[in-house]
């Protein structure tokens, strides 16, 4: 893997976190939150573990497995989830921070649920 | 697959639940540059929608669109792209050959009449009667003009299909010719590139069945999510052009450490296209990671402007002379046009 490291680009973490605080700001005013795709933004490497180290970690970590997994983190900000998508081959397909109470992906889904509850019978008679 | 089923059942039988197809979504949204809150409602429309036929034509052209549009389907998530679309006509997949492959063709056109999207790769030979490239008897023009009529818009894949390609370069013996040359009346979409990327084809398809219309273009027909911006946007080594730190051969300290290539003929400031956001192979790496200047392949004629290795600012060719490149740039321009074109929030 190549090094970026020698890429001098603070200044866009700083604008970064200035977008973040703008988002939370919102967030804690009138309930809109937003996101920021990092993936599409020319970002080092480098600048995004320096973003990432400077949001830090949270009391929450989620790990969702839909088609590939992903990692869908507190950041030490209440609110500011760093989220990480991943396909079935591990490939990263998005990139975001998010500003919500709660990631939309985390809510379960009427229809999911209805099919759960339609499995229930047959689940309970395997379980004998 | 039940053609009446819509992806929503589709994919539920299959075990996928809402969260794959928002994270689908939201893996697209991203890919095609529309703001992240766009994700749940793509998502919701997806689930709704049903399978569009896709009838695919291949012209004068060498298969490296095909061959790299197929690598990008497995395991990916774009994989789920082939739930969406019902590829109908595709003479190099297929399986039938001779009459029964012209029958499958009526067939598809007959019975998506109006709705089908048509996908053609390489250029359309014109001179002396198209007869440089024939199918089935059938010439490239012939076939496109009748197909095209009944299509509900027309992706022009590859920079073959798009501007006429390298078929088209000096002296053009064949008279080749892109899509928009000679087709009107219709919805064109170029998506070029030799090859294209894989990820703004998906792009397109995602967003004509999410919101039931392509996505916005520019002034070439180009998906501006993806051609929005130049390569030297957003280059992980535009940093270096801002300081003057060139390059002056492959072998040098400069290369070594990076430096730009724009002295050893990089066309970045000049051509729009995605390569070194999305980047190839899964996301690897682009020409310019691998230490090679962008081509301009994604630009019309790019083959006719210039040696590769002449450097925008003292190429002697015309097509690369009058771009109205100046070394200097500040960078505060170069990140404040790449951010505009590609940050999105809500």
């Amino acid at each position: 893997m190549t090094d970026f490291s020698f890429l001098a680009d603070d200044s866009l973490v700083d604008a970064l976190l200035m977008e973040v605080a703008g988002l939370l700001r919102g967030l804690i005013d009138r309930d809109e939150g937003g996101s920021i795709d990092l993936r599409g933004l020319p970002l080092s490497p480098s600048c995004i573990e320096t973003l990432d180290r400077c949001l830090g970690q949270g009391e929450i970590s989620v790990v969702l497995d839909a088609a590939g997994r992903s990692e869908i983190r507190e950041t030490s900000l209440p609110g500011v989830w760093w989220t990480k998508h991943a396909d079935g081959a591990g490939r990263v397909v998005a990139l975001l921070i998010e500003v919500a109470v709660t990631p939309g992906i985390l809510r379960a889904d009427v229809e999911d649920m209805k099919r759960g509850l339609d499995r229930l019978p047959t689940l309970v008679k395997v379980a004998r | 697959m039940d053609p009446t089923a819509t992806l929503g059942e589709v994919l539920g039988r299959r075990g996928f639940g809402r969260r794959s197809l928002l994270k689908f979504a939201i893996a697209m949204t991203s890919s095609l540059a529309l703001p992240p809150a766009l994700a749940p409602v793509m998502a919701a429309n997806l689930a709704k929608a049903k399978r569009r036929s896709v009838i695919w034509l291949s012209f004068q052209e060498c298969t490296g669109c095909l061959e790299t549009l197929l690598r990008s389907s497995s395991p990916s998530i774009e994989a789920l792209i082939f739930d969406f679309i019902s590829l109908d006509y595709q003479e190099s997949l297929m399986a039938a050959a001779g009459a029964d492959a012209e029958r499958t063709l009526r067939e598809a056109v007959s019975a998506n009449k109006g709705e089908y999207l048509l996908a053609i790769d390489g250029s359309i030979p014109v001179k002396d009667g198209g007869v440089y490239s024939m199918t089935g008897g059938r010439s490239n023009l012939g076939m496109l003009t009748e197909i095209a009529a009944d299509a509900k818009a027309v992706l022009a894949i590859g920079t073959c299909a798009a501007y006429g390609g390298i078929p088209k370069a000096y002296p053009n013996p064949t008279g080749a010719a892109g899509v928009e040359d000679l087709i009107s009346g219709k919805p064109i979409v170029n998506i070029p590139g030799c090859p294209p990327l894989p990820e703004v084809l998906s792009g397109v398809l995602v967003h004509f069945i999410s919101f039931g219309r392509l996505p916005e273009l520019d002034e070439l027909r180009r998906p501006l999510a993806y051609f929005g911006t130049t390569i030297h946007d957003q280059c992980y080594r535009r940093p270096f052009y801002d300081q003057g730190k060139f390059a002056k051969s492959f072998d040098d300290d400069g290369a070594r450490q990076g430096w730009c290539l724009f002295e050893l003929g990089c066309k970045g400031p000049v051509t729009h296209n995605a390569c070194a956001s999305l980047k190839w192979n899964g996301g690897t790496s682009f020409p310019i990671q691998s230490g090679h200047g962008c081509i301009g392949c994604s630009e019309p004629d790019f083959w006719d402007a210039g040696s590769f290795y002449t450097s925008l600012a003292g190429g002697s060719s015309a097509g690369w002379r009058n771009t109205g490149i100046a070394l200097g740039v500040g960078v505060a321009g170069g990140l404040a046009a790449a951010l505009s074109g590609r940050r999105k929030s809500t």
